[in-house]
């Protein structure tokens, strides 16, 4: 496992006195005194995992460092910019193989949807990773590799090559404890972290989500609650928004004078998530707002006239126009909503959605509705009560204000510069 | 039946709604996981629930807080009736 390239890159005690310059000049140990590094980001084949990295990658690249990518190629080619370094770290197999487990996790929920997030994702995509993400080591020799907090390749790749590595949470939910209440399920989390690690022949155990270098958490206190009992290497960064560009859309329908509403689910929820587009536009109807329904357009054969239905839409430049967000609480959008001071309703559905869900009704900035079995009037009173009431704005500004003072993608580049 | 038995399934029935439960008939045997899918929002209202009519003897976050991940995937609606006529005195029932 611990190749040739891993005591070529160790990362060498800091000297007592400084850096000696090496007898070419350069300061030993580093790419020449440029400051230039090299940062290898590990993600899952998961467009809300892979959009953070995005823009953090691009807030590097413009600071001179070198950026590279480990995951599977055809997804990442989908989200990075074009031209980004790519290293293949899933096999085509291994990826038809996630894409029937994916349409298996969309059919459970709750507890089920936890153990097969484990057992069925996150530890066999580790498994197939390793091979790659070594590899991507052995090739790109980055300074640092950033890790999605899902992606338990990357850590192990990085401690077998003894290299500095943050973590990468694209959903906040790990740090409310969600499962403090059932401690025996916490500890079997923990296990299967500890068995991945001891198969790849790491025995001093971490866990692994946290990164005991730098943990990136793309939200702050604002949503998340108190955060002051988090060591200071766990960096609220607050939301960066690194969606690739949208698609079109027909700014003409929105009209500025009304109340405008958002309403989306992510992908992949079946007749369950086609049964709440339908009553959704039940209870729209009848009010004085207007609604973009983000699904494929055959959900909603016949659209009452306030609501427009679209299989995609530029959702980072029209959330600047809504006045509220309806979703199941996907993180990337809950945030991406806040940080333009709208409140939200959100419906979960399942894995981090109740927790996030949760963490927007605390912050003050929304309310939550059932998912399967909600029905119009209580979505009706729930979205009437988030655009009436003063207090859900601006709970919301309060969010917005903490995530524009967190710093972002510059907050998150300084953090990971300094590891090197 | 039992007395608590007919209660928790009334009061299931309340928060998940009767007309989502026609093709279900609640009794012991039924799981809150596979066959009512019960929501987080729906199990919160059903801990309220327990607790307005039994007081804090039912803590329903400390009924699952001993379980393991398969005995909380399994939990049926006679489990949560045991536990809630272990924990009332005898006079109570």
């Amino acid at each position: 496992m611990n190749g040739r390239s891993s005591k070529a890159r160790r990362v060498r005690v800091p000297s007592l006195l400084g850096d000696l310059p090496a007898p070419d000049g350069r300061v030993a140990g580093r790419e020449a005194d440029s400051g230039r590094r090299r940062f290898l980001f590990v993600v899952p084949p998961l467009t809300g995992h892979v959009n953070p990295t995005v823009a953090v990658a691009s807030e590097l690249s413009r600071r001179g460092h070198r950026v590279a990518w480990a995951g599977h190629t055809p997804t990442l080619e989908g989200l990075l910019k074009p031209g980004s370094k790519i290293y293949p770290a899933e096999d085509e197999a291994f990826a038809a193989h996630v894409e029937q487990a994916r349409r298996h996790w969309t059919t459970l929920r709750g507890p089920a949807a936890l153990k097969f997030l484990w057992d069925g994702f996150i530890i066999p995509l580790g498994h197939a990773m390793m091979p790659g993400v070594q590899t991507a080591i052995e090739r790109f020799r980055p300074d640092v590799v950033v890790c999605d907090q899902q992606t338990l390749a990357g850590p192990v790749a990085a401690r077998l090559h003894d290299l500095p590595w943050a973590t990468s949470a694209t959903t906040s939910a790990e740090f409310t404890r969600p499962l403090a209440g059932m401690p025996l399920v916490e500890e079997w989390v923990r296990d299967q972290i500890g068995e991945f690690q001891l198969d790849h022949g790491i025995e001093d155990l971490l866990d692994l989500r946290f990164s005991d270098h730098l943990v990136l958490v793309f939200s702050t206190a604002a949503l998340i609650g108190d955060t002051s009992i988090f060591p200071d290497h766990f960096a609220f960064v607050g939301p960066v928004l690194g969606r690739p560009p949208g698609n079109d859309f027909p700014w003409e329908w929105l009209d500025e004078d009304r109340p405008s509403v958002l309403v989306s689910l992510g992908t992949l929820n079946g007749p369950a998530g086609e049964r709440f587009f339908q009553v959704a536009a039940e209870a729209v109807k009848d009010m004085d707002v207007q609604a973009v329904f983000v699904t494929p357009p055959g959900t909603l054969p016949d659209p009452p006239p306030n609501l427009l239905v679209r299989g995609h839409v530029p959702q980072l430049e029209l959330l600047e126009r809504m006045s509220a967000v309806i979703t199941h609480g996907g993180h990337n959008t809950v945030v991406e909503a806040l940080a333009n001071g709208l409140p939200l309703v959100v419906a979960p559905i399942r894995d981090d959605q109740p927790v996030i869900a949760r963490q927007v009704v605390a912050s003050g900035a929304g309310l939550t509705v059932r998912f399967a079995r909600v029905r119009a009037e209580e979505l009706r009173e729930a979205l009437h009560r988030v655009l009436t009431e003063e207090a859900f704005r601006s709970a919301a500004d309060r969010v917005r204000r903490s995530f524009a003072e967190a710093g972002g993608a510059g907050q998150a580049a300084d953090r990971l510069e300094k590891l090197t | 039946m039992t007395r608590v038995l007919d209660e928790v399934v009334a009061m299931l029935v309340e928060v998940v709604g009767e007309d989502f439960l026609l093709d279900l008939e609640v009794g012991p045997d039924t799981t809150f996981n596979d066959d009512l899918a019960l929501e987080s929002i729906e199990f919160v209202a059903l801990a309220e629930k327990l607790q307005l009519r039994y007081g804090p003897a039912i803590d329903f976050a400390a009924f699952i807080a001993d379980m393991d991940l398969d005995q909380i995937l399994a939990m049926s609606v006679g489990d949560l009736v045991a536990h809630i006529e272990s924990r009332l005195s005898p006079a109570a029932v």
